[in-house]
């Protein structure tokens, strides 16, 4: 990619990539991946793969833009929503006094654990040194096999690796559901781009998927919160 | 209309069971009348007559069919077992919609980018099964049980993309008019390999499978090996029909595919030998099959793909035998949960002969069903070279010592309750005194039918295979990437 042309658009990409692969917590990570949500649905715009047939603020658009950008937003409400109102509140009365007793353990050691997490900047080094890799990925494989136009190629690239190294350093749930969410949205700006026909009903279950896998990351979280008081997911493999 | 009404049934009855789940046995009733309707209307579908609804082509062939028949019949024993059986709250709703989204897939075959985010979705909604908790239970979800949830989603989510990224390279790929790019087959078949490899849980992409036999209730893990494991591998088979171009242009590729299925049955026999758990176990012999379909599929021949289709569906009443006899061999007997039972055939001599008929049947032992399609494989081995049989023979070998070892350990031990002395009455002890007798029921008659019959196909498949094998031979030779 040439720096002197630089589309600002694949830039802001690019940085909000960067951010939510080094975020760690959440609450910064879905702003950011609200953000690059903006960006592509900026970059469909822009480089108009499928004809616009909608005129925004004088701007000429295709309902696909205005559909990414309602799936993406719904996408992220439900995981703030679900972030903020968390946990799947157990019947007490229904539960025998074993896991009464492992719900209370488990709420005191997540009280435990959030006392003694101070930050450190070590818990940065693997992932900025996999944001180095992704970008220079991102930027080699584009020449070394090439699909569709280098910008095209570096989105998509970008997006999918961004999403895969979210999802291998994740330390809580959320994280790996903005993983997957970034790895779908890379295919579907692969095939809105390369795809000779680009089919209605695809998109449209491209964006289904979106939502219900939001849904199930919500439902899995709240359920990790009921259980574990934690969406850390260290606390799963401890006995 | 009889499409429309194919896809929107599953889902009002999905729903209705979902708004009912609170009321067990009548969820279950409706499970059953849906199945029953379902297949009704699954009959009805014309065959090989190409229709379009919104855009979409759908179309359905004879093998199509009677695997979506074959999905529904033993969607219908999951249901039947259920009525006896524990199983989550919303175990009915999500079957229903899973076996309605499965036949989906089935009917849109020719539509390969919607399938793959079907089987996505198909993979999300399972992921409530999973997690799923009877009504009123005392216990909490099980670490264990989320975590094999979230791997299972992950993985899915994994598998849809790479079969999507390899149908978008696949259809932008022209031969000849890019010269300067590389060939996109090859990667193309590597990720349809590694997407599908995910799905079917082959090595090493199976760690979720034995996981979640383990963890999850045997109900779920039928309906996710058999309905949507089976209907992904028909559409690895027709997304090679579509796109023969994938096969022709790598031949070592399919050699490679071959590897990964002896390297998949060898190892998944070895791991299940070493296991400690009958779960585990299972769920290894189940992984070590998978390797057999995909050496079948990698073969790219008449014989092994006529072998593999046969497995494929040989397998599927096997499955749920072996997952229902496990059900009903882990049934509280009196005795507590932190002693191992070793007398499992003197307890519940019907689980555990289902248990065991299962076993021979999957790993393809005469004369259950398994037998023909195995046979055929190692045919189709042996005509592609000689010693390729000697791997899969000692694949074989291992798994049925797997099963001879678990059955020696904890179905053939010496039974505790026949052979227990009354124990002398001790000077002033009265009847009050004496522990309170260990109360044995029986196994209960329904799930026992169930099994016999589940047997029963099992046997049929092997003693009668020739309609199932014309039918499937008819199937083959109109496969477009099979070599003579």
């Amino acid at each position: 990619m040439d720096i002197g042309n630089l589309n600002l658009i694949v830039a802001g990409i690019g940085i909000s990539g960067g951010l939510i692969l080094l975020l760690r917590d959440w609450r910064l990570a879905t702003p950011a991946l609200l953000l690059m949500y903006g960006f592509v649905a900026a970059f469909l715009a822009q480089q108009q793969f499928i004809p616009p047939d909608l005129q925004v603020g004088g701007y000429p658009i295709s309902t696909m833009v205005l559909i990414k950008l309602i799936t993406g937003g719904s996408a992220i409400a439900i995981l703030v929503i679900t972030a903020l109102t968390f946990s799947r509140e157990y019947n007490l009365e229904d539960l025998d006094e074993f896991s009464l007793t492992e719900l209370r353990r488990a709420a005191r050691r997540a009280q435990q654990q959030r006392a003694t997490q101070p930050f450190r900047v070590t818990d940065y080094i693997v992932p900025i040194w996999a944001l180095v890799l992704a970008l220079l990925a991102s930027l080699a494989l584009p020449r070394l096999y090439p699909i569709g136009t280098q910008e095209i190629d570096f989105v998509w690239y970008w997006l999918g690796l961004v999403g895969l190294f979210s999802m291998v350093l994740a330390a809580d749930i959320l994280k790996i559901g903005i993983g997957l969410l970034l790895v779908i949205e890379s295919i579907s700006l692969l095939y809105t781009a390369l795809a000779r026909a680009v089919q209605v009903i695809p998109l449209a279950f491209l964006s289904l998927t979106t939502v219900v896998l939001a849904l199930m990351i919500a439902y899995l979280s709240g359920l990790l919160y009921g259980r574990l008081k934690t969406l850390e997911l260290n606390e799963l493999y401890k006995s | 209309m009889l499409y429309l009404l194919f896809f929107l049934f599953p889902v009002a009855m999905a729903a209705s069971a979902f708004v009912l789940r609170k009321q067990t046995t009548l969820t279950v009733a409706i499970g059953v009348g849906w199945a029953l309707v379902q297949t009704a209307l699954a009959a009805a579908l014309p065959v090989e007559q190409p229709a379009r609804l919104l855009g979409l082509t759908l179309n359905v062939d004879p093998l199509g069919r009677l695997f979506l028949l074959t999905f529904l019949a033993i969607t219908l024993c999951s249901f039947l077992a259920a009525f006896a059986l524990p199983h989550g709250e919303n175990y009915v709703p999500v079957a229903i919609l899973t076996q309605g989204l499965a036949g989906s897939m089935l009917l849109l075959l020719q539509e390969p980018f919607t399938v793959a985010l079907l089987l996505v979705s198909v993979g999300i909604l399972a992921v409530l099964a999973i997690v799923d908790l009877p009504i009123g239970t005392p216990a909490l979800v099980g670490r264990k049980v989320i975590a094999t949830a979230l791997k299972y989603l992950v993985l899915m989510v994994m598998s849809g993309v790479m079969m999507y990224l390899a149908f978008v390279l696949i259809t932008i790929y022209e031969p000849g008019t890019l010269p300067e790019r590389v060939s996109p087959a090859r990667l193309t078949l590597a990720l349809l390999v590694i997407g599908f490899g995910l799905r079917i849980a082959i090595v090493p992409f199976h760690t979720w499978l034995p996981d979640l036999v383990e963890h999850a209730s045997p109900l779920v893990t039928a309906l996710i090996v058999v309905v949507i494991n089976t209907s992904s591998l028909w559409f690895f088979v027709q997304s090679l029909q579509f796109f023969p171009i994938i096969v022709f242009e790598n031949s070592r590729g399919l050699q490679i595919i071959m590897g990964i299925g002896i390297f998949t049955a060898l190892v998944a026999a070895i791991l299940a030998l070493a296991q400690e758990q009958m779960r585990q176990m299972v769920g290894y012999l189940f992984v070590h099959n998978a390797g057999f379909l995909i050496f079948g599929l990698g073969t790219a021949q008449t014989f092994g793909m006529v072998g593999m289709l046969f497995e494929a569906f040989s397998q599927l009443p096997a499955i749920l035998l072996i997952l229902i006899s496990v059900a009903m061999l882990e049934r509280p007997d009196g005795r507590p949960a932190n002693v191992l039972r070793r007398d499992l055939l003197w307890r519940w001599p019907v689980a555990a002969t289902g248990f065991l008929g299962g076993m021979l049947a999957l790993l393809g032992i005469p004369p259950f069903g398994g037998f023909v399609g195995k046979w055929m494989i190692y045919q189709a081995a042996h005509d592609q070279a000689a010693w390729l049989v000697v791997p899969l023979l000692v694949a074989t070998a291992i798994a049925v010592l797997a099963v001879v070892r678990v059955a020696r350990e904890r179905l053939f031990g010496p039974a505790d309750d026949l052979y227990q002395d009354e124990p002398d009455r001790l000077l002033g002890e009265t009847e009050v005194d004496r522990p309170q007798e260990r109360r044995l029921p029986s196994e209960s008659a329904g799930l026992a039918i169930l099994v016999m019959v589940l047997l029963g196909m099992c046997l049929v498949l092997g003693l009668y295979p020739q309609p199932l094998l014309t039918l499937i031979q008819n199937v083959v030779d109109g496969l477009s990437f099979i070599q003579a």
